[in-house]
């Protein structure tokens, strides 16, 4: 049952206040006389923070297609747009603390990241390939803006640039999969086309079209193959720009990924939270491949690097490769354990960039030898590194483990024993290149002992972000049935 | 239903570590800047330390102290207002929240508050649940009440100490375990604060880490607990896979039906019992895992009061008596425990006579009291276990809290050798320690003498008991008499030793420590009278308040108790009671005639029987025996092994693995080359290559 | 009447042109180009695809492709000039300081 346009506006509220304020920043920008005006930034604050307000208040209950099949409105789609609204909101914070970012115009910046924003509140609930199209590029076209507003700086627009090209690429690949799924089902919804697929066999067209889709997907969570934009991008676009992009598309990304594969390539056992394949593309095979690829690279290459920037953006990688675990089981838990990831990841992630951040505004660099000593020149801010970092590998007690725990359980629950072997591995890597920061931090003397003055606001931010991460580590029961209540309704 | 306050008991662990979060941040953000600039560094190096202070003597000292010139920095303030505060916030929460279990059906007296589901597992569902009876109210009562005591005392001992608030973060982060430990409502919660305990142990014997001795006695003290410990852990998983459940009510209910089932035989308890046993003994300090505490007297005093003294070295007795119900069913495990008990009790004692440190003694006399307690729980008189940890509490807290009265007095100096004549210098300390020696020789009235009786007439009387265990108790009465007389003796009378220096600048201590001792010398007169035994006209409150959780116990002893009132009439018990209150006095009488009248005399008997003395006063050479039987065997097989496999296997193993990876990364690193033509094609051919995989699998299938 | 494969193959070859330029040419100028080239290849599917079915959404979706392939390549120029007063070239393969 299709809502029409009307009907639908009331369920619409999350993206109207996203939309206005895009639209009072675009005003603001135009009769301010100074563009370096911290205004946008508490706008763009209290546009988010409504978002998030009209997105969690209402249950979406059984869930509900509206715009005519268009945009779904279920829980799965209100646990990603809180999700994503939350990152966006710690980004905005950051930004606003960032030297990079300081003289330059404030609202442009800001448009370009609620835009994004509102991309990814549609890419986690379109249900039509063509709304689905619009929300990808509605997140990557500001992105590339993101990616390049250090205008001036080689890196920065070198990494714009590259972006560009790529994102163009990848999309391109998607949507002539699209083209091909549309001709062979004569439907642009998701749903119907995953149940005339289900009739008929495999033939090559649609295993072509299954990959090329996932071409589209994999570039937005930056799995391997598919992965090589980001290294760059995330090194040379600003750092809270970064930890967006780390965060919110990727999130946004896993939204769209496993609700085109779980609608169109599978579908639920009633009772059994267990999900069957319908078509007889056998993708969790190749996406339990793409997992172990992915992980493994991300790690592996972590390891060489010096750039801390760079190495979380490898890093970044590795998380996406643990999330598609989740992804290949075809049970509800596994889609849970993602959710439950995400959440985790969010506040871990984000964290450890926001020192970043604070640690390059005093040295102006993110080289791992700009934070030897930290331990002792900002304390806290080298502590809560330390935590988010430990997070990040998956010890106990912080929340990375216990994410870690959701998704290894069930990969083994699920019997897929390589899998878990090889992410255990990849955890043991990792622990390598995530103690080298901790190391030069306590352990290490650098090169100036100046102290780093940690602003309190900053030092709230953080705390914030702490906060969760050793939370969660010790009772993450309510996040846990959040997600588990989320996967529930997204089957409709 | 509505508990009342008693939905608050969450908040007794809580405000503890509301303390560690608000010092922690004080440490971190003010402390440790601050000092570093007062050491000058700009680095953390050596934590701006090897500046002075950094042994108890100087801890304790106002004199002589190199930066005692400073103001008092406002934070510090700050640290000395929150963290007695939220201790004493917790007592009085805990305080409340019993008087509202007392006023429940004895049967009902039993509250869980369940925080959150924790570990869910399989079939391991372990909430993280905070469990208040009669049993864990006492300690809770005895730890935060306590506690908070030696908190406020620590402000003034500690007042010249540089690392202010790094020693509340660990204080307050002791109290949260040591509550954690005994409110917890399962094993592996339980567990939880029992490691929490051990590791603030360890931090505070090492505080003054600079100091070579101190940082080698928080190492033994972790390798003896890491020992016990072991114990738990296998008692635990022994207990789920028997039990199939961590939690107290469900596993002791689960008791009766398991061994009518012939699950639980005695074979299978007495294995678990022992394992938790020897838990026991590591963590109280029992043989043969006791090395650890005399050296664990390097930690600063208040520390060695709480945790040494007072609370965390009691653990172990908690534990047994939790278990009791297990402990029940291994007759084997409880003659062990009896055993182990009174040989600690004795063995102790006598070492504590030759000691000439303050400390050592104290710690030598808590070895030896704890093993009475242990006594107690051997015999099945867990009630009267609880009863005497309790007043042992008060008046160890009390001793241990005097002597470090006395070494701030004395600007660091531990040698009783070196003291004497101190009654006037320090009249309160030496009145207050005074009373509490009374009450640990067992002077009838005050509160050692009940819970010490109830001991040695349980060890007589009880079915596991038996008149030789009550010989070896009540000649290690004696002796703990004759050995704390010496002590105060040596410390407070006859002509002055100190060093003239010293003598100058010997002074009471501030009201903030003797305050504290004040209270805890009520508490040692008084504590016992809430358990004032049936025989010499009490009402013995504290065993029907205890009554409920020792059910088990209590149905037993009530068949065993009319047998006894057969077997043993009023006057026997009265009969014992004379008799060990007069070996207590012979000690004492003892120990006047030693070292008022004729004080040459102990160097005679000391020249008399040269080699009967050396060995007591090294300890019977238990230190060097283990050195030479255990870690002398261990580090050399150890080195064998690492030269044969750990060099050549591990390491190569290990360094090969990381070559590999860092290799592996750098060649996987080389395919980004910057170039986004190639990240295209890369694109491509991930994509061609994935629909060949899927084709060649769907022709191989 | 043409065939409908034979729309699909002429799809077909414009996107494996377009792919061909975007990984081997050098010039940013021609990439945004060939990029335009896929994306009119899967434009000419989806008409063709949508009048073979009888479904208008073929053409709507091609509409939409374009009028997003004019965003992007509104950015991507917009980029290029930036980079070009940078650095003064539009070569790709001279943005090598992100790499490895």
């Amino acid at each position: 049952m299709f809502l029409g346009n009307l009907a639908s506006l009331r369920y619409f509220l999350p993206e109207f206040a996203v939309t206005a304020t895009i639209l009072l920043l675009v005003v603001l920008h135009v009769v301010t006389k100074s563009p370096r005006s911290t205004a946008s930034g508490f706008l763009s604050l209290l546009g988010v923070g409504a978002a998030i307000f009209l997105a969690g208040v209402a249950p979406a209950g059984a869930g509900r297609s509206i715009f005519e099949g268009m945009v779904a409105h279920d829980g799965f789609a209100v646990f990603f747009k809180v999700l994503t609204a939350l990152a966006t909101l710690v980004v905005i914070f950051m930004s606003m603390d960032s030297r990079d970012l300081a003289g330059r115009s404030q609202a442009e910046y800001y448009i370009f990241l609620l835009s994004t924003l509102l991309g990814m509140f549609l890419l986690s609930s379109a249900t039509d390939i063509v709304m689905l199209y619009l929300a990808l590029e509605l997140v990557s076209i500001p992105s590339y803006l993101l990616a390049g507003y250090l205008k001036g700086q080689e890196r920065s627009t070198e990494a714009a640039m590259k972006y560009v090209v790529y994102g163009a690429t990848a999309s391109g690949v998607m949507i002539y999969g699209f083209s091909i799924l549309f001709g062979l089902t004569g439907s642009t919804q998701v749903a119907e086309i995953g149940r005339s697929l289900a009739a008929g066999k495999a033939t090559l067209p649609m295993l072509l079209a299954s990959v090329m889709v996932a071409v589209g997907f994999g570039y937005k969570i930056a799995a391997v193959p598919f992965h090589m934009w980001s290294p760059d991008v995330y090194e040379g676009a600003p750092t809270p720009a970064t930890a967006f992009f780390s965060v919110g598309p990727k999130a946004a990304g896993f939204a769209v990924l496993v609700r085109f594969y779980y609608t169109v390539f599978a579908a639920a056992d009633p009772g059994t939270g267990l999900w069957r394949l319908t078509s007889a593309v056998d993708w969790p095979f190749l996406f339990a491949a793409l997992s172990a690829l992915t992980m493994t690279v991300g790690n592996l290459v972590a390891v060489k690097q010096s750039n801390v920037k760079r190495l979380l953006a490898y890093s970044s990688i590795a998380h996406a490769g643990y999330m598609l675990m989740g992804f290949v089981l075809l049970s509800s838990a596994g889609i849970e354990a993602i959710l439950f990831y995400l959440v985790v990841y969010l506040f871990m992630n984000l964290g450890a960039f926001y020192v970043v951040v604070l640690v390059s505004n005093a040295t102006r660099g993110e080289e791992i030898s700009d934070f030897t000593g930290l331990g002792s020149r900002a304390p806290f801010a080298a502590v809560a590194l330390s935590i988010f970092l430990f997070a990040l590998t998956g010890i106990p007690p912080f929340s990375g483990f216990i994410g870690k725990v959701y998704l290894f359980a069930e990969v083994i629950h699920r019997g897929v024993y390589w899998l878990a072997v090889v992410a255990a591995l990849n955890s043991v890597v990792s622990l390598y290149y995530y103690t080298r920061i901790v190391r030069a931090m306590f352990f290490e003397e650098p090169k100036d002992a100046s102290a780093i003055p940690v602003p309190a606001v900053s030092g709230a931010l953080l705390v914030l972000l702490v906060a969760p991460t050793l939370i969660l580590g010790v009772y993450w029961e309510p996040v846990a049935r959040i997600a588990a209540d989320s996967v529930r309704m997204l089957a409709f | 239903m509505v508990n009342g306050i008693l939905d608050y008991l969450w908040l007794v662990p809580a405000l503890p570590l509301l303390g560690v979060v608000l010092n922690g941040a004080i440490a971190l953000l003010v402390e440790r800047p601050f000092l570093l600039k007062e050491a000058g560094l700009p680095l953390a190096g050596g934590h701006g330390a090897g500046h002075g202070s950094h042994d108890d003597a100087h801890g304790a000292s106002s004199h002589g102290s190199a930066h005692g010139h400073h103001e008092t920095p406002a934070y510090r303030k700050l640290v000395a207002f929150i963290a007695p505060g939220v201790v004493g916030a917790a007592f009085v929460v805990a305080l409340l929240c019993v008087l509202s279990l007392a006023s429940r059906p004895a049967d009902g007296r039993t509250f869980v508050q369940i925080l959150f589901p924790w570990i869910q597992a399989g079939s391991l569902l372990v909430p993280a649940a905070l469990q208040l009876d009669p049993l864990s109210s006492v300690m809770a009562l005895v730890v935060t009440g306590v506690g908070f005591l030696i908190h406020v005392y620590s402000v003034g001992y500690m007042s010249h100490e540089r690392a202010f608030a790094r020693y509340f973060v660990f204080l307050n982060l002791f109290m949260f375990a040591m509550l954690i430990l005994v409110l917890a409502n399962n094993y592996l919660l339980m567990f939880v604060g029992w490691e929490g305990v051990g590791l603030c142990s360890y931090l505070l014997i090492g505080f003054w880490y600079e100091k070579q001795s101190a940082s080698d006695a928080g190492k033994k003290a972790f390798v003896a607990n890491r020992i016990g410990d072991f114990g738990v852990l296998l008692a635990m998983f022994l207990v789920f896979w028997t039990f199939g459940s961590l939690t107290y009510t469900e596993v002791f209910a689960k008791v009766p039906l398991l061994r009518e089932s012939g699950v639980l035989t005695t074979g299978l308890a007495t294995v678990i019992t022992l394992l938790l046993f020897l838990g026991a003994t590591g963590k109280s300090a029992q043989i043969p895992l006791y090395v650890w505490l005399p050296d664990a007297m390097e930690g600063p005093t208040p520390v060695s009061a709480l945790i040494h003294a007072a609370t965390m070295v009691t653990a172990g007795v908690y534990m047994v008596a939790r278990s009791s119900a297990l402990f029940l069913l291994a007759p084997d495990t409880m003659m062990v425990v009896a055993v182990i008990g009174a040989v600690t009790a004795i063995f102790s004692a006598t070492i504590g006579i030759c000691q000439t440190d303050i400390k050592r003694v104290l710690a030598y006399s808590t070895v030896s009291q704890l093993g009475y307690m242990f006594l107690a729980c051997g015999v099945g008189a867990f009630t009267a276990a609880i009863f005497h940890l309790m007043t042992h509490a008060f008046f160890k807290a009390l001793l241990f809290l005097g002597s470090g009265s006395v070494i701030h007095a004395l600007s660091g100096e531990q040698d009783m050798q070196k003291m004497g004549g101190l009654k006037k210098y320090v009249p309160v300390t030496f009145a207050t320690m005074f009373v509490a020696t009374l009450a640990i020789a067992g002077i009838p009235g005050l509160s050692g003498f009940f819970s010490k009786d109830e001991i040695l007439w349980q060890a007589f009387s009880s079915s596991h008991g038996s008149p030789f265990l009550w010989g070896i108790a009540a000649l290690a009465a004696g002796i703990t008499a004759f050995y704390m007389f010496r002590l105060v003796f040596l410390t407070f009378f006859g002509k002055s030793r100190m060093d003239p220096e010293v003598e100058k600048h010997a002074h009471e201590s501030p009201w903030t420590m003797t305050v504290p001792l004040m209270i805890l010398a009520v508490l040692s007169v008084a504590g016992g009278w809430i358990g004032i035994p049936a025989v010499l006209g009490g009402s013995n409150l504290f065993e029907h308040w205890l009554a409920p959780v020792f059910h088990p116990v209590a149905a037993a002893g009530a068949a065993h108790g009319a047998e006894a009132a057969v077997h043993h009439p009023a006057a026997l018990e009265i009969g014992l009671m004379a008799l060990s209150v007069a070996i207590a006095l012979c000690g004492i009488g003892l120990a006047y005639f030693l070292y008022r009248v004729r004080t040459g005399k102990p160097a005679e008997i000391a020249k008399q029987w040269p080699t009967l003395y050396d060995v007591v006063y090294h300890k019977y050479y238990i230190d060097e025996f283990y050195e030479w039987a255990v870690i002398r065997r261990i580090v050399t097989i150890s080195i064998g092994l690492w030269e044969m496999f750990d060099a050549l296997f591990i390491d190569g193993i290990v360094n090969g693995a990381a070559d590999l990876v860092r290799a592996a990364g750098d060649r996987v690193r080389r395919l980004q080359g910057g170039v986004v033509g190639g990240y295209a094609f890369s694109l491509l051919a991930g994509a061609v290559l994935l629909v060949g995989y899927i084709l060649y699998r769907s022709v191989v299938q | 009447m043409i065939a409908p494969s034979a729309y699909l193959l002429l799809s077909a070859i414009l996107f494996g042109i377009g792919v061909v330029g975007v990984v081997a040419r050098k010039n940013i100028l021609i990439i945004l180009m060939s990029v335009e080239l896929m994306l009119n290849g899967v434009n000419v599917a989806f008409v063709a695809a949508g009048s073979y079915l009888g479904d208008a959404a073929g053409g709507v979706f091609a509409f939409m492709v374009m009028t997003v392939a004019a965003a992007e390549a509104a950015v991507g120029l917009a980029l290029l000039i930036a980079l070009y007063r940078l650095k003064e070239t539009v070569d790709i393969t001279e943005l090598k300081v992100l790499k490895w």
